[in-house]
């Protein structure tokens, strides 16, 4: 391989101390702090969702009263999606696209650090609501008026936190879209780049469509709660489900930011593993498309029960339906990637495998859902809870570990244990299983979500998963763990420790030099970015 | 591509997506008088306004509805709320005139709007009002005591099945007027 690996040291030097982290503008530092942030967040979320668990073990109210449990399940939901998944995406896109499309390194930089450095002050206001008088907010995640117009001063450093994390996210937006736009190598065509590319780049798209949207809405709460105006107050003149309409013309695209990034990591392991090339690349990238066109034209099956006219809903309903026929190609697809494959069962395999499967799950739930009659029924119960666990822990989150896993050997230079690995999927496959899987049967039997206290005949399910959900957060000890283990124990990894992976990252030695494509290679490009041939391409 | 060209065409399309999001914020703004635009077209959440009697074919001699009146008002706001008539029993498409007194039991100038909810929710599209207190706000000096008519009829085309309907004010202090 023609790698021309210069190892002097000029002006570009690795940067030492705190200033390589507070100063970084490398793609390399910045992913890395992004995913120990989200990690983090992820941790955070997860000790207040144990809390919520605690407190739903047994009927009753045993260590919160109602208004803290509502602030911990609002900032549960509020932390996992902005603090968690999406920057754990960012971070993941950080580190790898330029690595994989043969760039130097992201487009901007500077507001590349910018970008990163926005998000620990927005988590601290979201932590130090808490403190506040009134506690932190508690209106649920979607902060729903009239109840988010009413609250104390956590709802304003709520708000806060949401305008500094929407601009976090669309900068990081823009320097992903450029990146992939501007500085692909030459070779590197759009129907060639590889999958995780592809859903950067839709994803990155819906970003800068509807986070201006969330922040907009958010600041109508906020004029509304000091300045008088009345966007959403009946007397005033305004709707308080005017409020909906606006905030799910976000959150619906916003599920897809949250899913489309995992569907990419899913669309290299699954090839990798399984040694074929991944079946109906143009296709893929045609249901990616289709999908978050698709998510701008069904927010309102959120609403169903706000009292629209039959005609709405028949819209809104079918219009759902039809996302499950790009969404039902990408899932045939990837079967038929594993179709007569040649598998083996690493662990990021294990956590594809396990992907496909549950969120597999989670979307038919979803369709359930979609039909608005039996969604009249089942709105705001643990129904809705269980179906949106199962898309976003074994959809998003098991996307992210698969990542983690398979990209740590070349993010690190080391492998991780894969007998740890291994533990850490198979516990958290069953726990996950026995949280969520009650939740369907408790929301069948009409037990409402965000409530503290609950009707007696729904206790055994709650035990089952409130068990279930401290062995799976103790779980993610085990992956902690081993990451830390592997990155001083670890074995040393060659530069394609997976036979079948054929990306232009595994290209790179491992790990990946700090200054990667300083010139860029030319290359010999197959679908789903698998490297034929490369001349040049220098590194520091 | 040379690095100074690459530059500019990353900050020209970084120009273009960073306009994209503005124009996305102002979208977010649109989208209210947009929503008032398509309630106003398609009659959906029409509160505030008198129903038009049109064809609707009157003294049709359908069973009796039996009609209960309510008010609430909202915490804080120093008004008494109530219906004169409890409730009454009406045919379908027969006038109906009741009266709500309101009072301003508070020290202080106060605009008030009452909003209409009704029981079955289903029910709402068939009582046509054709004059309200809730058409406007109203303005109470403090003290003051008033009484205003509400007259309506029941649409002929109310379900057979529906044959009790409640008529529930509930009135809200319009902030930033009055005193």
């Amino acid at each position: 391989m023609a790698v021309v690996t210069d190892t002097e040291q000029g002006h570009h030097a690795r940067p030492r101390g705190w200033s390589r982290w507070l100063a970084a503008t490398n793609h390399k530092d910045i992913g890395t702090l992004y995913l120990w942030f989200s990690f983090t967040m992820f941790l955070t979320g997860g000790v207040m969702a144990l809390g919520i668990r605690a407190e739903l073990f047994q009927p009753g109210l045993q260590f919160w009263q109602p208004d803290l449990f509502n602030q911990l399940t609002t900032l549960h939901g509020l932390i996992m999606v902005f603090g968690a998944i999406m920057p754990a995406f960012t971070g993941m896109a950080n580190w790898l696209l330029p690595l994989m499309i043969g760039a130097p390194d992201m487009a901007f930089a500077r507001m590349n650090n910018w970008s990163f450095w926005l998000l620990p002050p927005a988590a601290l206001l979201l932590i130090v609501s808490f403190a506040v008088p009134g506690g932190a907010a508690s209106a649920g995640w979607t902060l729903y008026a009239p109840l988010s117009t009413q609250m104390g001063m956590g709802m304003d450093l709520t708000i806060f936190a949401i305008h500094i994390m929407g601009i976090s996210s669309i900068m990081g937006s823009i320097n992903i879209i450029v990146t992939i736009l501007n500085l692909r190598a030459p070779g590197m065509t759009l129907m060639k780049m590889p999958m995780f590319a592809w859903a950067s780049l839709i994803t990155a798209y819906l970003i800068i469509a509807v986070m201006p949207v969330l922040a907009g809405v958010v600041t109508m709460v906020l004029t509304d709660r000091h300045f008088g105006t009345h966007f959403f107050n009946a007397a005033g003149g305004g709707d308080p489900v005017l409020y909906q309409h606006v905030f799910w013309f976000f959150g619906h695209p916003e599920v897809y930011i949250m899913a489309l990034p995992a569907f990419g990591i899913v669309s290299h392991i699954l090839p990798t593993f399984a040694r074929k090339p991944l079946f109906g690349y143009a296709s893929m990238v045609y249901a990616t498309s289709s999908i978050a066109l698709l998510s701008f034209m069904v927010w309102a099956h959120h609403m169903f029960t706000t009292g629209m006219p039959a005609t709405a809903q028949l819209f809104f309903m079918y219009a759902t339906m039809l996302i499950a026929v790009p969404t039902g190609v990408k899932v045939f697809n990837w079967i038929a990637t594993l179709w007569q494959g040649s598998i083996s069962f690493e662990t990021p395999m294990l956590f594809a495998i396990g992907f496909v499967c549950l969120f597999t799950v989670g979307g038919l739930s979803g369709v359930t859902l979609s039909v608005a009659a039996v969604d009249i029924q089942l709105q705001d119960s643990y129904y809705v809870v269980a179906h949106f666990h199962y898309v976003l822990v074994a959809g998003a989150l098991f996307s992210l570990f698969a990542a983690v896993y398979y990209w740590f050997p070349k993010m690190s230079g080391r492998m991780y244990s894969e007998r740890l690995g291994k533990l850490h999927f198979w516990w958290s496959l069953v726990w996950f299983n026995v949280t969520f899987f009650p939740m369907h049967f408790l929301g069948l039997a009409g037990m409402p979500r965000r409530i503290p206290d609950y009707a007696l005949q729904f206790t055994s399910f709650n035990e089952i998963a409130s068990v279930g959900a401290f062995c799976f957060g103790l779980g993610q000890l085990i992956f902690l763990y081993n990451i830390l283990w592997s990155l001083r124990r670890g074995d040393p990894a060659p530069a394609k420790p997976w036979e079948g992976a054929d990306t232009l990252e595994w290209q790179l030695p491992s790990p990946a030099p700090y200054h990667s494509f300083v010139e860029a290679p030319e290359l010999e490009v197959g679908e789903n970015g698998a490297i034929r041939g490369m001349k040049g391409g220098v590194h520091h | 591509m040379r690095a100074d060209t690459r530059r500019s065409a990353n900050l020209a399309l970084l120009k273009k997506l960073a306009l994209i999001a503005l124009l996305m914020f102002g979208f977010a703004w649109g989208l209210i008088p947009i929503y008032r635009v398509i309630c106003e077209v398609t009659g959906i959440n029409q509160l505030q306004r008198a129903d038009a009697v049109g064809k609707a074919a009157r003294g049709a001699a359908a069973a009796e509805v039996l009609l209960t009146f309510d008010a609430t008002v909202q915490a804080g706001l120093p008004w008494q709320v109530r219906p004169l008539t409890g409730q009454l029993r009406a045919r379908p498409g027969e006038f109906v005139k009741v009266e709500y007194e309101i009072v301003n039991a508070g020290a202080r100038e106060v605009v008030g709007q009452a909003i209409p909810r009704y029981l079955p929710a289903a029910a709402g599209e068939y009582v046509k009002k054709l004059d309200c207190f809730c058409f406007k706000q109203q303005a109470f000096a403090p003290g003051e005591r008033r009484r205003f008519p509400v007259v309506f009829f029941v649409d002929p085309a109310l379900p057979e099945a529906v044959r009790e309907i409640t008529l529930s004010y509930t009135v809200f202090d319009v902030p930033g007027k009055g005193a």
